[in-house]
């Protein structure tokens, strides 16, 4: 079969045992890869109401038909589980040598089930699995991990790890890889940690089926140069994914005080410009063609890996308008294996929990150290106030009461990333019916929004784009799993991934083809979702409370007294549910599913919810 | 009248400054203004005016701030 490897790695830790597990042509067309694979073995596996921190749940990696071969940006794995931030599906991407490693070993997927006697590193090479005790960096951070594993085998493996957030099942600890990679951020550190999987190392030395192979390594490479070149042209690299924190701010777009504020006189200070000029070196993802990880140097002078999210919501969410500091926190969040954007709202909602009474404290806005020492309560789930907020915004807003989940800025259980859409219809419902709970990775629409369209418009032409951009990012770039970066940020052409995909295959695709792919993960994600939460209703899909509450409007600025208004926004969620084919709850309908061919899928569902 | 641009991203180090004033005639639209600091018209941007983006042949008025950044897509 190319294009795929034709196989799985099945791994029992509680038995270590493994064995290799063969899939069908079939199968491989219908889900793809990546997010498409994972879903579908979450679904068919799991069942419904298990502990995601517990050994019932499945850690799995996978990877999409041209990940890890050489072509613009394809060095990015999927990793997948049950997620302990939001009970429901959860992923997460990230640049590693994993996704050329795994394949070349001979896999697409790897699942990894059951718990580990005690902490363990899985070390595959090719046909051989071995479970390796790592007890020696059990209780060190994913820096000193990651030096201990390439002290061992060298900097050519593929490498996944946890810090300590996840070996303590923090709900939104992260998976990392090389120096700066962090994905999985509904809480997939945690269940490798709840697994007790310290690392995964990964080590292939076959070659991955292609259907034409000599094209492929014709048409990656010169595509690899061309992109490099576009992006050299149109600057883009130069201050990365932060160039946008400036115009959030001027647009009133930038979370600031916990969402509070959406712009700052300060914001400068941490924007690209600023960031460019503090760069001490820069990285990127295996075959990447703009990278985009500009590092400097923290205020105790370690190197700090930073783009706009981090920034954003470290910072300026922090009302901390300093890029040493904030890139100190960013350090601990990275060595501790915390998700930057949920650790940093997290820390804004503990703030404004206590500005707000709800909960007594000492920590505030602008307090770099208080924030580092939190951090690390956080990852240790040390005292009280370190094992609630290990626990999410949402959870802790539950304990703290009085009224704070108003304020607790996030969808479904996982926090809101870096756009302050207190007054952003389009992007509020991209958050808001992200399948994952908030996440821009999903769709981002703010310039379409304001350049294309009204920004008070609530209008179907958004609900559409949210959909367009979902088959996309969330859809083509997550199952054939290739970093989405050339095409959002430099212009390369979408036709481009079904010539890849022709060349690795032989199947002579049309991004049409794709897109039925994206909407058929997508309502899968939604049974997943239907499966875990019977009862579910469209409030499921509704941003955080603050930004529909007009004592939270602006009272200066380009949005001055305006907020998110709550019939619009449910008539804007209900053209998305309409195009989508959705019911009333934001659940395929029988026909969807009948459409989509997850006629099976709607029948295994409907045991433990209703279909309409 | 007196209008203070402002670059984003990229087009900082592109165009060779981050914000600056500058003196234009009056009936000044914001279309004028991205060629006066040598931005390529047909290069793909996003201009807003007082912090919302203008639609075309928008005129200026004394005072405004107008930004002009390629267009971001949210990474």
């Amino acid at each position: 079969m190319n294009g795929w490897t034709g196989q799985f790695l099945r791994v029992n830790l509680t038995a270590k045992t493994f064995k290799k597990e063969p899939f069908s042509e079939d199968f491989a067309r219908k889900w793809i890869g990546g997010r498409g694979f994972a879903v579908k073995i979450l679904f068919d596996e799991l069942a419904p109401g298990i502990d995601p921190l517990g050994p019932d749940n499945k850690f799995i990696v996978a990877l999409g038909p041209i990940a890890g071969i050489p072509a613009p940006n394809t060095g990015k794995a999927v990793v997948a589980g049950k997620s302990p931030s939001t009970g429901g599906y959860g992923d997460g991407n990230l640049g590693t040598r994993v996704a050329e490693q795994l394949r070349k070993a001979g896999y697409d997927a790897l699942i990894v089930e059951g718990r580990a006697a005690g902490p363990t590193m899985l070390y595959i090479e090719d046909d051989k699995v071995e479970f390796l005790p790592a007890g020696e960096v059990w209780g060190k951070g994913t820096y000193a991990t990651n030096d201990w594993i390439y002290a061992k085998y060298g900097k050519g493996v593929g490498v996944l790890n946890i810090g300590q957030a996840g070996e303590n099942l923090v709900r939104y600890a992260v998976v990392r890889s090389l120096e700066g990679r962090a994905g999985g951020r509904t809480g997939m550190g945690a269940v490798m940690g709840s697994k007790l999987l310290k690392a995964v190392v990964v080590k292939g030395t076959k070659p991955i089926p292609q259907a034409d192979p000599a094209g492929m390594k014709k048409v990656g490479m010169d595509d690899l140069r061309e992109v490099h070149q576009i992006d050299k042209k149109a600057g883009w690299s130069i201050q990365s994914t932060n160039g946008v924190l400036a115009w959030c701010n001027e647009v009133a777009a930038l979370p600031v005080r916990n969402f509070r504020k959406t712009h700052h006189p300060d914001a400068w200070k941490v924007d690209g410009e600023r960031l460019n000029n503090a760069r001490i070196a820069t990285y990127g993802c295996p075959n990447c063609t703009m990278r985009c990880g500009i590092t400097i140097h923290d205020d105790e002078g370690r190197e700090s890996e930073l783009d706009y999210e981090n920034v954003g919501l470290l910072g300026p969410n922090l009302e901390i308008f300093d890029l040493a500091q904030l890139g100190s926190l960013n350090y601990l969040c990275d060595d501790y294996g915390i998700d930057t954007m949920s650790g940093g709202c997290v820390l804004s909602f503990y703030a404004d929990a206590i500005d707000h009474g709800a909960v007594a404290g000492d920590y505030r806005f602008n307090d770099a150290a208080g924030s580092k020492k939190l951090l690390g309560l956080i990852a240790r789930r040390e005292g009280e106030i370190g094992n609630i907020l290990a626990e999410g915004s949402l959870r802790a807003a539950r304990k703290f009461g009085h009224g704070s989940e108003a304020y607790a800025m996030q969808v479904k259980g996982l926090e809101v990333a870096a756009y302050n859409c207190k007054f952003i219809p389009g992007m509020a419902l991209a958050f808001g019916v992200s399948p994952i709970g908030a996440h821009h990775k999903e769709s981002w629409v703010i310039t379409f929004e304001l350049k294309q369209t009204s920004r008070e418009s609530y209008g179907p032409e958004k609900a559409q784009k949210v959909i367009d951009l979902q088959r996309i990012r969330g859809g083509l770039f997550e199952y054939i799993v290739s970093c989405r970066f050339p095409w959002i940020e430099v212009g390369w052409s979408l036709e481009n991934y079904p010539k890849y995909f022709k060349l690795v295959s032989g199947l002579d695709w049309t991004l049409d083809d794709f897109w039925t792919i994206s909407d058929r993960i997508y309502s899968m994600i939604k049974l997943f979702w239907l499966r875990e939460y019977p009862r579910t209703d469209r409030k499921l899909d509704y941003p955080p409370a603050v930004w529909f509450d007009p004592s939270n409007a602006d009272t200066e600025g380009p949005i001055a007294g305006k907020i998110l208004e709550y019939d619009k926004y449910d008539g804007l969620l209900q053209h998305y549910y309409d195009l989508r084919g959705y019911d009333r709850r934001g659940i395929p309908t029988k026909a969807t599913l009948e459409r989509l061919g997850l006629a099976a899928e709607g029948r295994a569902a409907e045991k433990f919810g209703a279909l309409t | 009248m007196k209008i203070t641009v402002k670059l984003i991203g990229p087009f900082v180090q592109l165009f060779g400054f981050s914000e600056k004033e500058l003196d234009v005639p009056e009936g000044t639209t914001a279309d004028d203004l991205a060629g006066f600091v040598s931005i390529d018209r047909s290069r793909p941007k996003i201009v807003t005016r007082n912090g919302r983006a203008v639609v075309p042949g928008e005129g200026l008025a004394d005072g405004d701030r107008v930004v002009i950044s390629p267009i971001y897509s949210g990474g």
